[in-house]
């Protein structure tokens, strides 16, 4: 007899994730716009305080406060725990975006103490996070695939925090006897490779299959990511950060965990049940052709066969813009409709007509946005590596475009909260 | 009066999944019913576990089950064994 339990549902009210992700798409958008307004720096050096003004805004403000979000929604769903206080969650948020502009404007302005001080306030929010799912996961046995790899990114998410914090205290008090560059350098890789990456790997094994309607894909597939990372990460980093025999080994490690990536979406691309694909699919789908360029890339740079800071830049651009953002734009487009379907029609499905999911999303405004981002991204990618000005603000304003479209898009689902909830009474009548 | 499969096969018909826009049955999510007098015992599995938006589908067959006349009481069980694979999916339905 096959076990009969009952399914409490597990998942934190959807306005806590949703606060997060609608912050996250705020960032985007204005980061978008910022590519345009700072084509100048942008053809410059990447070593700019307007260029990292920019960088931050991408990686904490959207990247970092999107994956928080989702995973406030989703680790319940995929580890099966309940967060352990939501209200506390809210508090991040508000402590996180403070934080983020504190540090987006110092660096925008250079004023470096200012910095320091946004820098350990973000660390207080980030503790925070960290705390709330460290207790969520009291006790957790089920060590899957996507588990392993979100405790990895939490832990890669810890170091780059007190990197981050000991570069921002460097930089006021200068201290530390390695040398400038390579430091930073370290700083990026475990920021992307070390936190952002198995995020979204193991994010994306779960709810991939899922949005697909896919068998789970052969095993080898997922062993190969997580090893790759598991080994890459840590010789990356300790290769820039001083024993440079560990660099190349390390990126081969990384690009080897791309590999087992873009086999393994392959393989649920090719045994999906679900024939058409909307916006969302098509997002995360051309988002992984990213990594192609951006591991032959990062083992180029990391091998010396390319160098300089246009190419350095141009691989950001692929990293951040192409492969990550675009991921997440996609896995929005998924979630987003979800969580506000669940809030606002779940209640009354049953009692009234309701539209579906899918009916929520806007294609007027998600294939546009399609359109725009991806072609801004290759577009972007290719003036920074020329560092003509004209085209990149051409290339930003594509960006800015799309995301602007993305913004409308999600704007449109969301628009739907302004519905009165049913009372609880009405929701429970037969 | 006498509750038939029939009846309960067409009113679980209407229960959908949002995400997907199937019905529970078209997507092979019912894994089997129980009727005894007044009283459905319906088991089902979910496409992935622990999803409120799919949890709340438990509800919804729930009330479907529970409109039909001489029902007096609805079990709804979950289970995930066997789990659900995409080829439970009735052929020709998905969109």
């Amino acid at each position: 007899m096959p076990p009969l339990r009952p399914r409490p549902a597990i998942g934190p009210p959807p306005l806590v994730p949703l606060g997060y992700l609608a912050c996250a798409a705020g960032a985007f958008v204005v980061a978008s716009a910022g590519v345009a307004w700072l084509a100048p720096e942008l053809a410059g050096h990447y070593y700019h305080p307007r260029v990292l003004a920019l960088t931050h805004t991408v990686t904490l403000g959207w990247v970092t406060l999107a994956i928080m979000g989702a995973s406030y929604q989703l680790i319940p769903v995929v580890l099966g725990r309940p967060i352990w206080s939501e209200r506390l969650a809210r508090w991040q948020l508000a402590i996180l975006a403070v934080a983020v502009t504190g540090m987006v404007a110092h660096f925008y302005l250079g004023t470096w103490p200012g910095l320091a001080m946004a820098a350990g306030l973000l660390a207080i929010g980030i503790t925070l996070h960290l705390l709330n799912v460290a207790l969520s996961l009291r006790g957790f046995t089920e060590w899957t695939f996507t588990a392993r790899l979100v405790v990895l990114g939490y832990g890669g998410l810890a170091l780059t925090t007190l990197f981050g914090l000991t570069l921002a205290a460097n930089r006021v008090w200068p201290f530390l006897p390695t040398e400038f560059f390579p430091t930073l350098h370290a700083h990026v890789q475990l920021a992307l490779l070390g936190w952002v990456t198995p995020m979204i790997l193991g994010i994306a094994a779960r709810v991939y299959p899922m949005f697909l309607i896919a068998p789970e894909p052969r095993p080898w597939t997922a062993r190969l990511q997580l090893w790759g990372l598991v080994s890459g990460v840590p010789s990356v980093v300790l290769g820039l950060l001083g024993v440079p025999a560990l660099l190349v080994p390390g990126a081969l490690a990384v690009a080897a965990a791309a590999a087992g990536h873009i086999a393994w979406i392959l393989e649920m691309a090719r045994g999906r049940k679900r024939p058409g694909l909307d916006w969302g699919l098509r997002f995360a789908l051309t988002a992984t052709a990213f990594v192609v360029p951006a591991a032959l890339l990062g083992v180029a740079l990391a091998s010396d066969r390319l160098s300089g800071p246009r190419v350095a830049l141009a691989y950001a651009v692929i990293v951040l813009g192409g492969w990550i953002s675009l991921t997440i734009v996609g896995m929005m487009l998924k979630i987003v409709p979800s969580l506000v379907w669940y809030r606002v029609y779940s209640p009354r499905a049953g009692r009234e007509p309701v539209p579906t999911v899918a009916q929520l999303s806007s294609s007027r405004a998600e294939g546009p946005a399609y359109v725009l981002l991806t072609s801004g991204v290759v577009l972007l990618a290719g003036t920074v590596l020329t560092g003509d000005t004209t085209a990149i603000r051409g290339a930003g304003v594509v960006l800015a475009l799309g995301a602007l479209a993305f913004g409308v898009a999600l704007a449109r689902v969301l628009s739907h909260l302004r519905l009165p909830r049913p009372t609880h009474a009405a929701a429970h009548a037969r | 009066m006498a509750i038939s499969r029939e009846h309960l096969m067409l009113v679980l018909r209407d229960v959908f999944d949002p995400e997907l826009g199937m019905s529970v049955l078209d997507l092979g999510l019912i894994y089997g019913v129980e009727i005894d007098a007044g009283r459905v015992r319906i088991t089902m599995t979910l496409t992935s576990e622990g999803c409120p938006l799919h949890d709340a589908m438990i509800e919804w067959v729930r009330q479907a089950a529970g409109k039909i006349p001489g029902v007096e009481a609805v079990d709804v069980a979950i289970t995930f064994e066997p789990p659900w694979t995409p080829d439970r999916i009735r052929q020709g339905t998905l969109r």
